[in-house]
């Protein structure tokens, strides 16, 4: 059913950037999507290479510079019950607590959940659409109520993560490697939106693997905190969130960082909300306020249009949490 | 009036004897009615239970099926040449192989053949094979190659009457002519009313999505065909395969000891037993074919979607004046009761005078339903119990005491036959004192933005009274210990638990002493599927009759021993003993007659119910749900059901019934739907996580069993009635009614999802609404 591959675990970073590089080689992480992506043949591996056994991919240490770095092996449930998290950056522990189930969490990583593949139920099903190679988005013009309202073009999916829009509105950056060496992007700049390049989802080149997750230090002040809306309690990705990490000073917000989950297919940022917080205590209006700014230049499909309520509620709520 | 055709119903029932005598009602019960946990919970739990898709037999191969992708589309060729090839495997079967030639009946007049080339819905069978291994078959089924001319389709029921709709089956997408029910005078009830309402209320298709799929195990020996089959019924199994095969009901066995849900959608043989038992006879070797969870989503079945039209009238006192239903459904692309049952309580739950129903089934090109859970009852419930609730207050009346204004003691849409018992109004007062429906009515709203609301529903189920045929056959072993032989299956509702109790409370043989021998067609007696929730008050009284049985002759036994008439004796314990004289009593063990006979045999049967009247369970069901107006996220805080379903057998048995039914009623109410993409007419939500059953942070802590625990004794001689559909009937209009109390929105249509709510709440604080 799944067509055979080639399986090493090698035991060094260097080893597995060298297997990545040969064609046809995936990253396994977590291994809780890869197989089932290769049994629904949403792609192919001629060789899966399993980080699993690399020890330095996985833990957390503080960065110099007074931030935090978490190997990309760590799990998510292991990012959610850190205290070093919890403390500092707890719109992270949301996130990941909000991903899958229990079950998944124990074994998905943070790297992978941020690499994770569209769950699209187009691209997911037997549909030649767009980002399989196909000529159309099949979303566009049929069941497009999970669909994007922010940065659909030519494909309208999703970015299925919680944890990319929290570490997006934390100015991470990620550690990356490749067989080239190692380089640091911006988590910001780490996605690729469809109207740059809709074959793919990040700027990983061929054999590149995400190695760490550098937050860097939060000015005193900072508070932070993720709301999910999902249609059911547990295993369910966002139908839209909210990702919101304030710095208040004197009762005021001096910065904040609002960005969206399950509305685009990137971790979508609001400036515009943003704005009309600084300067600003929160209080229900300025809440308000920045919610209904958040929602400006949506275009939602035909099914979708639920989408825009939903995130008026998410960053009003989540901005309240910090009130 | 015709009484309703009832879907666990296959074909001519044989009939069974009539028992001698009736046993006096039980009265009090020392085994029956306690809280006993599961006499074959260990082996589930350990996994000891060997299930179906357990079974491996030495040479077995595995099967797999290959399906249309196609909504509709006609089946040109077929080449099976290359899967042939592939390494491992040892069958193909496709259209044109002349035993897999074989008829598949949808109704006794319509039918397809097993690989038909018109293909109506996508996830139809066109070819199987059979391999080593699983992986390898369907590796196989891909490799078959089929090329299609692909038809027009329509999957939207409501489409499917529009002129130039394409044509699901040659006759046209109509199934027949509409199924229309009237009594008295609908517009003179109107007329009457001081208060008219109408709304259009739907429900979205659900999928039954059982823990164990849905498959077999067939294996030859010369002419006999041995099935392990995941079902409900081995016996329906049997004869649907023995017909379709041409082959003796005696040569074809059929065994289904343990099964893993099914939930109506295995009531019935598949296509893939046809396949199975081919590919078996072609490779000479036993063949395991279980489909996959994809496949379950489009081939085994669905609750029907329907859209009502309902209008009701009512006077200011509460009186009901006239009630008014159109019905819309579909069923896919055969006949499979696409609105069956769907006005049934609009017909019966509530004292009416005048009502007019009509229901128009059509074909799409989707999967044929099966039953599910109380075919047509929770789709009539979400319309007629949001009714009753807008009823309530368009006249400043409580929900509660509306119904309770309304209630039959006869059956209307049967003549005005009685009902052996009708505990509706009871499950109304005590099910609403023991939630606090008062209290919580009355208290004092938030003026956050998450609301807290209550609401109610009621319900019966057309059926839920069992009746004949059932025989059974009871071993009394000369240590004391029992063998109890019966046809149905256990579908994970606790029945030989049950039965076993049943055995105990008659004969004293503890339930470790108790071995049960089920659903097997070569060694078991006939029994009807299990479904209906008819199983309790169909087999507890043939099993009792058993026990007795074996009772009259233990006694007799022990008469001659003891020196003491039978009429003077009773077992206690392990012991007979004289009731005269407590002094005269002897271990059964120890009784020589029973030691030289070596085992007493009982048979028992399963007598008529009463005539002219009806036995029915009901149901009244609380909620409590919070409500965050701003993204529409409804959060269910408690639930409790009180139901009337006659003499409880098992407390704990009773109280899962309950959690279940619950737990797949918020599924209707808040998060199930198939999906079609009407692009391709293709299910895009054919798997667990796309097509959403509620998780555990769905269903609340905090649900209750209230049971009106009143022996049936009219009824039949156990005095039960079923429970499995109660259960499940009022849940999820419980669930609208209590987010109409939290937020003024009524959510005509399920589910009530996040994406349909929070517009709703937009649209509501646009128009000023609260």
């Amino acid at each position: 059913m799944i067509p055979a591959f080639g399986y090493v675990r090698p035991s060094t970073l260097a080893e597995a950037t060298a297997a990545l590089a040969a064609p046809g080689a995936r990253a396994h992480a977590g291994g809780t999507d890869l197989l089932g992506c290769l049994r629904d043949g949403v792609f192919t591996a001629d060789k899966v290479v399993s980080l699993s056994g690399i020890p330095e991919l996985r833990g957390l240490r503080k960065n110099l510079d007074g931030g935090v770095i978490i190997g990309a092996m760590t799990t998510l449930a292991e990012v959610a019950r850190e205290p070093a998290i919890l403390a500092g950056y707890a719109a992270l522990a949301d996130g990941a607590l909000s991903a899958a189930s229990p079950q998944l969490r124990n074994q998905g990583t943070l790297g992978g959940n941020l690499c994770q593949r569209p769950r699209c139920w187009y691209y997911r099903g037997d549909f030649h659409c767009a980002r399989k190679g196909g000529d159309k988005c099949y979303a566009a013009e049929g069941e497009n109520q999970f669909h994007c309202i922010f940065g659909g073009d030519v494909c309208f999916y999703v970015h299925p993560s919680d944890t990319a829009p929290v570490l997006t509105a934390f100015d991470a950056a990620l550690r990356i490697t490749g067989k080239q060496g190692s380089r640091s992007v911006p988590v910001a700049q780490f996605f690729v939106a469809p109207a740059v390049d809709y074959t793919r989802e990040t700027v990983l080149a061929p054999g590149e693997v995400v190695t760490e997750v550098v937050l860097p230090p939060q000015p005193a002040g900072t508070r932070s905190t993720y709301r999910k809306l999902r249609a059911r309690g547990s295993w369910d990705f966002a139908l839209s969130g909210a990702a919101v990490v304030t710095t208040l000073d004197g009762g005021r917000v001096r910065r904040a960082r609002i960005v969206l989950s399950g509305v685009a297919p990137v971790p979508w940022r609001v400036p515009a909300a943003e704005r009309a917080l600084v300067g600003q205590p929160i209080t229900a209006a300025t809440a308000r306020a920045a919610a209904v700014a958040a929602v400006q230049g949506a275009e939602p499909l035909a099914e979708n249009g639920y989408k825009i309520e939903l995130v008026r509620g998410a960053v009003e709520e989540a901005l309240l949490r910090l009130a | 009036m015709k009484t309703p055709e009832l879907y666990y119903v296959d074909g001519a029932l044989p009939e069974t004897a009539v028992p001698e005598g009736t046993p006096r009602p039980w009265g009090r019960t020392t085994v029956i009615g306690r809280p006993l946990p599961r006499i074959d919970g260990y082996e589930r739990l350990s996994g000891a239970a060997v299930y179906p898709s357990d079974v491996v037999l030495p040479e077995m191969l595995y099967g797999a099926i290959v399906r249309c992708p196609h909504a509709h589309a006609r089946v040109r060729s077929v080449d099976s040449a290359a899967a042939a090839r592939l390494p491992g495997v040892r069958a193909v079967i496709t259209g044109a192989t002349p035993a897999a030639d074989l008829r598949w009946y949808y109704t006794p007049t319509v039918f397809t053949k097993l690989f038909d080339p018109e293909c109506r819905f996508a996830g139809e069978a066109v070819a199987a094979v059979a391999a080593e291994t699983p992986q390898q078959a369907w590796d196989a089924a891909r490799a078959v190659a089929v090329e299609y001319d692909v038809l027009p389709f329509v999957v939207d029921e409501h489409k499917a009457l529009e002129p130039g709709a394409a044509a699901v089956q040659a006759g046209g997408n109509r199934v027949g002519e509409p199924v229309r029910y009237a009594r008295g005078d609908v517009a003179a009830g109107f007329a009457a009313a001081d208060k008219v309402l109408e709304a259009t209320y739907s429900t979205a298709a659900e999928i039954h999505t059982p823990m164990e799929l849905h498959g077999c195990v067939a294996s030859w020996d010369g002419p006999r065909l041995t099935i392990w089959e995941s079902t409900q019924g081995v016996y329906p199994v049997q004869q649907r395969v023995a017909a379709a095969l041409g082959m003796p009901l005696a040569n074809v066995r059929v065994i289904g000891r343990y099964m893993g849900g099914g939930f109506g959608s295995k009531l019935q043989a598949d296509k893939y037993d046809l396949a199975a038992a081919v590919l078996a006879k072609l490779a000479a070797r036993p063949v395991k074919l279980f489909i996959t969870r994809e496949e379950s989503f489009v081939c085994v079945g669905n609750r029907p979607p329907m859209t009502m039209r309902l209008k009701a009238g009512v006077k200011k006192d509460g009186t009901l004046t006239a009630l008014e239903m159109t019905v819309l459904g579909t069923g896919g692309a055969y006949p499979a009761g696409g609105t069956s049952l769907g006005d049934w309580l609009v017909r019966d739950l509530y004292l009416c005078p005048n009502v007019r129903t009509e229901m128009t089934d059509v074909f799409i090109n989707g999967g044929p339903a099966r039953a599910f859970r109380a075919p047509g009852h929770p789709q009539g419930a979400w319309a007629l119990e949001q009714m009753m609730d807008a009823l309530a207050a368009a006249i400043g009346m409580d929900p509660v005491e509306l119904r309770l204004k309304n209630i039959p003691k006869v059956s209307q849409a049967r003549g005005g036959q009685p009902y052996t018992s009708t505990g509706l109004d009871r499950c109304l007062t005590e099910g609403a004192a023991a939630f606090g429906w008062s209290q919580a009515r009355r208290r004092a709203r938030s003026d956050g933005p998450v609301k807290r609301g209550v609401g109610m529903a009621a319900g019966l189920w057309v059926a839920g009274g069992g009746g004949p045929p059932s025989t059974i056959v009871l071993k009394l072993f000369a240590d004391g210990s029992a063998n109890l032989n019966m046809g149905a299956s256990d579908l994970g509702t606790g029945t030989k638990t049950v039965m076993a109790m049943v055995v105990s409370e008659e004969l004293g043989v503890p339930l470790d002493r108790i071995e049960i021998e089920n659903a097997d067609t070569g060694t078991t007696q006939y029994a009807t599927a299990s479904g209906g929730s008819k199983t309790v008050p169909t087999e507890s009284p043939a099993v009792r009759d058993a026990a007795l049985a074996v009772k009259r002759q233990l006694l007799a036994v022990a008469s001659d021993e003891l020196k003491t008439p039978a009429e003077a004796l009773r077992i206690e314990g392990d012991e007979v003993v004289s009731s005269a004289d407590p002094a005269v009593r002897r271990k059964i063990a120890r009784l020589e007659g029973l030691q030289r006979r070596g085992v007493i045999v009982g048979v028992g049967t399963r007598g008529p119910n009463p005539e002219g009247k009806v036995v029915n369970p009901f149901a009244a069901q609380f909620c409590e749900v919070e409500v965050d107006t701003r993204t529409g996220a409804v959060r269910v805080v408690r639930f409790l059901s009180a139901n009337d379903s006659g003499r409880v057998m098992d407390h704990l048995t009773y109280e899962s019934q309950v959690i279940g039914g619950i737990t797949m009623g918020i599924g209707l109410g808040l998060t199930e739907q198939r999906v079609f993409d009407r692009q391709t007419g293709t299910m895009v939500n054919a798997n667990w996580h796309d097509y959403k059953i509620p998780t555990a942070m769905d269903v609340p802590a905090d649900i209750v069993a209230v049971p009106i625990d009143t022996p049936d004794d009219e009824a039949n001689t156990a005095g039960a009635k079923g429970l499995g559909e109660p259960v499940t009937i009022p849940t999820a209009a419980a669930i609208a009614n209590a987010v109409y109390d939290a937020t003024g929105v009524r959510v005509l249509d399920s589910p009530i999802s996040p994406m349909r709510l929070a517009p709703l709440l937009a649209a509501a604080r646009q128009g000023g609404a609260r």
